[in-house]
């Protein structure tokens, strides 16, 4: 049963008169332990793909299954549980909190669920040191530069132990050094701990790292461009890149 | 539900400039609240001590029926004052003074002028027992009341009506107490304020003299007592209408002065008013400030639902938040009133009431439960002027929060 199930799935807006098609029939399947990354231009419905499969918005029409429970009709508190134990979230603007530190901003979502504050510091601290923040538990989100942000928003991620997580344009906001590493991090993140991962960028240097991509152009997948899943299993089976 | 508040916490002292400004309103608002409080406290106290100490007394008694009677002055409603009356009242407990009082409608005249005053007839050793203060509104010349047998005291408006010189030997004109007309001599040795609104034309007269001026030897209309404290002027009250009995009625001074009661209540009702008009103010303050953070923290409020927090949640963020606000500006406030009320209180006020040529001092006090009140309501008003920007956040759809709105 594949992780994220998606059939036909058609998302519309309406711009005053104008009905704006963000996605348009899209069919998408990922399995656990994926690393895919969905390539495209701006404006071709990517950020509205994530959305979706993170349930931060709901499609116009079509199935959207996670796990294998199909969430067209959970109301908003139900959907924030999804969100909350099974996905994990890296934005392109890293998005922390920032009245909160690098610990606080990690153990954020533990603390949203009920978990233990005690029980959770050595997580965080665990977390923290494979995404190489050991030394920066205490600064604020604004003591740090992109990268390191970026670095907390994926351990922030993964802290919860999601079934995926969703990155949109992650490195997007930054220098080609930095996206190099931050990818890195993703990939070993990936085949250490078997997370599934599921990016969108439009940055072809990104291209190069990917096992799996996935074309979209004016919402719809763009035919013969998924790498497929067999070549996928294959990289995630050699390990780390 | 511990992070949030850690977090609605921090974000309070974020944004230090709005959150100062918030401050300084809910500061200035209970601040000013608080001393308007303490002034009004301050006056009210001297208008009662003023009223009991110069005119009711704390306690009076009358037969059954008198007040109902008061303004046609029964003198068929009288008592004998005796010894024994007067032990039985100062037995009760709190009870310090006693003073016999008759009150008449009588005429005054001096030279060709004859005027209707109402009289208040006094025992000058005993009155001033009671009513320590009484002396303080008599001029000079007036205070020598009670060393002559005939000396009496009018009103300033009385003397103006008389309108000549008020060493003339003076006669009192009255039906006594079988209707038929009497009249003394008398001098007028000076005259004297008045504190409260109502009859300008009075005069005060030995209580030997009037009681023979209306053929009633020994007796009186009124009893005024004077108690230890003001507070236990209920109590005495009660404890005297079950030692005299049911021929007598007993009435503590805010039932006899209801005019008093009018006034407090008049005030209380301004202060009020003035206080709700601050407390809207300053709260729309804090909801503006809240909607600004509301819009300025959108993609934030995104963030936090992204990672799975419920509207609910959302709702309380910004609901502590303000109620931080709320409460820590009104207790600044309150601190910064209280402040002014004791210095206010230390200084003193001198005051001129409309009705009377006597000034006197305020010395402003404010109760800590005031205080807390307000510092309540300005933390309770807070969080419902949050209301709507709170739901406002959490409104947002997480995707349409995440973009910035």
């Amino acid at each position: 049963m594949a992780l994220v199930e998606l059939v036909g799935i058609t998302k519309s807006y309406e711009l005053g008169r104008t009905v704006v098609h963000a996605l348009n029939g899209v069919d998408l399947q990922v399995e656990r332990g994926e690393f895919t990354v969905v390539m495209g231009p701006s404006g071709s419905g990517k950020t509205t793909l994530l959305n979706i499969i993170g349930c931060l918005d709901r499609a116009t029409a079509g199935t959207f299954r996670f796990d294998g429970e199909e969430l067209g009709d959970r109301d908003f508190n139900d959907l924030a549980e999804i969100r909350n134990r099974k996905i994990g979230f890296i934005f392109q603007s890293f998005n922390l909190i920032p009245v909160l530190n690098v610990t606080e901003n990690i153990e954020f979502p533990c603390l949203i669920r009920g978990d233990p504050k005690k029980a959770l510091r050595e997580r965080v601290r665990q977390v923290a040191e494979e995404v190489g923040l050991g030394k920066f538990l205490a600064h604020k989100p604004d003591e740090l530069s992109g990268g390191q942000r970026q670095r907390v928003a994926i351990a922030r991620a993964l802290v919860t132990q999601p079934q995926v997580v969703l990155a949109d344009e992650p490195t997007a906001n930054l220098d080609s050094g930095t996206s190099e590493q931050i990818i890195d991090l993703m990939l070993e993140l990936n085949a250490k701990e078997n997370v599934t991962f599921l990016f969108s960028t439009h940055d072809p240097r990104v291209m190069a790292h990917a096992r799996r991509v996935v074309h979209i152009a004016d919402g719809r997948l763009v035919d013969g461009t998924d790498s497929g899943r067999a070549e996928v299993a294959a990289v995630a089976g050699m390990g780390a890149r | 539900m511990g992070s949030l508040l850690q977090i609605a916490v921090r974000n309070v002292v974020r944004n230090v400039r709005r959150t100062a400004i918030t401050l300084a309103a809910l500061l200035l608002g209970v601040g000013v609240m608080v001393s308007i409080r303490g002034t009004l406290n301050g006056l009210q106290r001297s208008m009662k001590e003023s009223m009991v100490l110069a005119q009711t007394g704390a306690v009076q008694v009358h037969k059954k029926g008198y007040l109902k009677n008061v303004l046609s002055s029964p003198l068929h409603l009288d008592m004998e004052v005796g010894d024994a009356l007067v032990k039985r009242i100062l037995a009760v407990p709190h009870v310090t003074a006693v003073a016999p009082r008759i009150l008449f409608g009588g005429m005054v005249n001096l030279g060709d002028q004859t005027l209707f005053m109402a009289t208040l007839a006094l025992d000058p050793k005993r009155e001033f027992e009671v009513c320590p203060k009484r002396r303080d509104l008599f001029d000079a010349r007036a205070k020598a009341f009670g060393t002559s047998a005939d000396g009496m005291v009018i009103t300033v408006e009385l003397a103006k009506g008389l309108g000549a010189k008020l060493t003339e030997p003076a006669a009192l004109l009255a039906p006594d107490k079988d209707g038929a007309l009497s009249g003394e001599n008398a001098t007028i040795l000076g005259t004297m304020q008045l504190t409260s609104p109502g009859e300008r034309k009075i005069g005060i007269v030995p209580l030997p003299l009037a009681q023979h001026l209306l053929k009633m030897e020994g007796r009186a209309t009124e009893l005024a007592i004077a108690v230890d404290d003001l507070e236990n002027a209920p109590l005495v009250a009660a404890a005297l209408e079950r030692a005299l009995g049911p021929e007598f009625e007993v009435h503590t001074w805010d039932n006899v002065a209801t005019f008093f009661k009018d006034i407090l209540f008049r005030q209380d009702f301004l202060l009020s008013l003035i206080a709700t008009v601050f407390l809207v103010l300053m709260l729309l303050g804090v909801a503006n400030t809240m909607l600004m953070s509301v819009l300025d923290r959108t993609r934030e409020i995104g963030t936090m639902m992204a990672l799975g927090v419920r509207r609910s949640r959302i709702v309380t963020l910004f609901l502590v938040e303000a109620a931080v606000i709320g409460v820590f500006g009104g207790c600044l406030g309150g601190l910064l009133g209280s402040i002014v009320v004791a210095w206010l209180h230390v200084r003193g006020i001198e005051v001129t009431m409309p009705t009377s040529a006597v000034p006197f001092v305020i010395q402003p006090f404010v109760d800590v439960l005031y205080i807390v009140k307000i510092v309540c309501l300005s933390g309770i008003g807070a969080l419902v002027f949050a209301v709507y920007p709170a739901w406002r956040a959490s409104r947002l759809r997480p995707v349409q929060a995440l973009a910035g709105g």
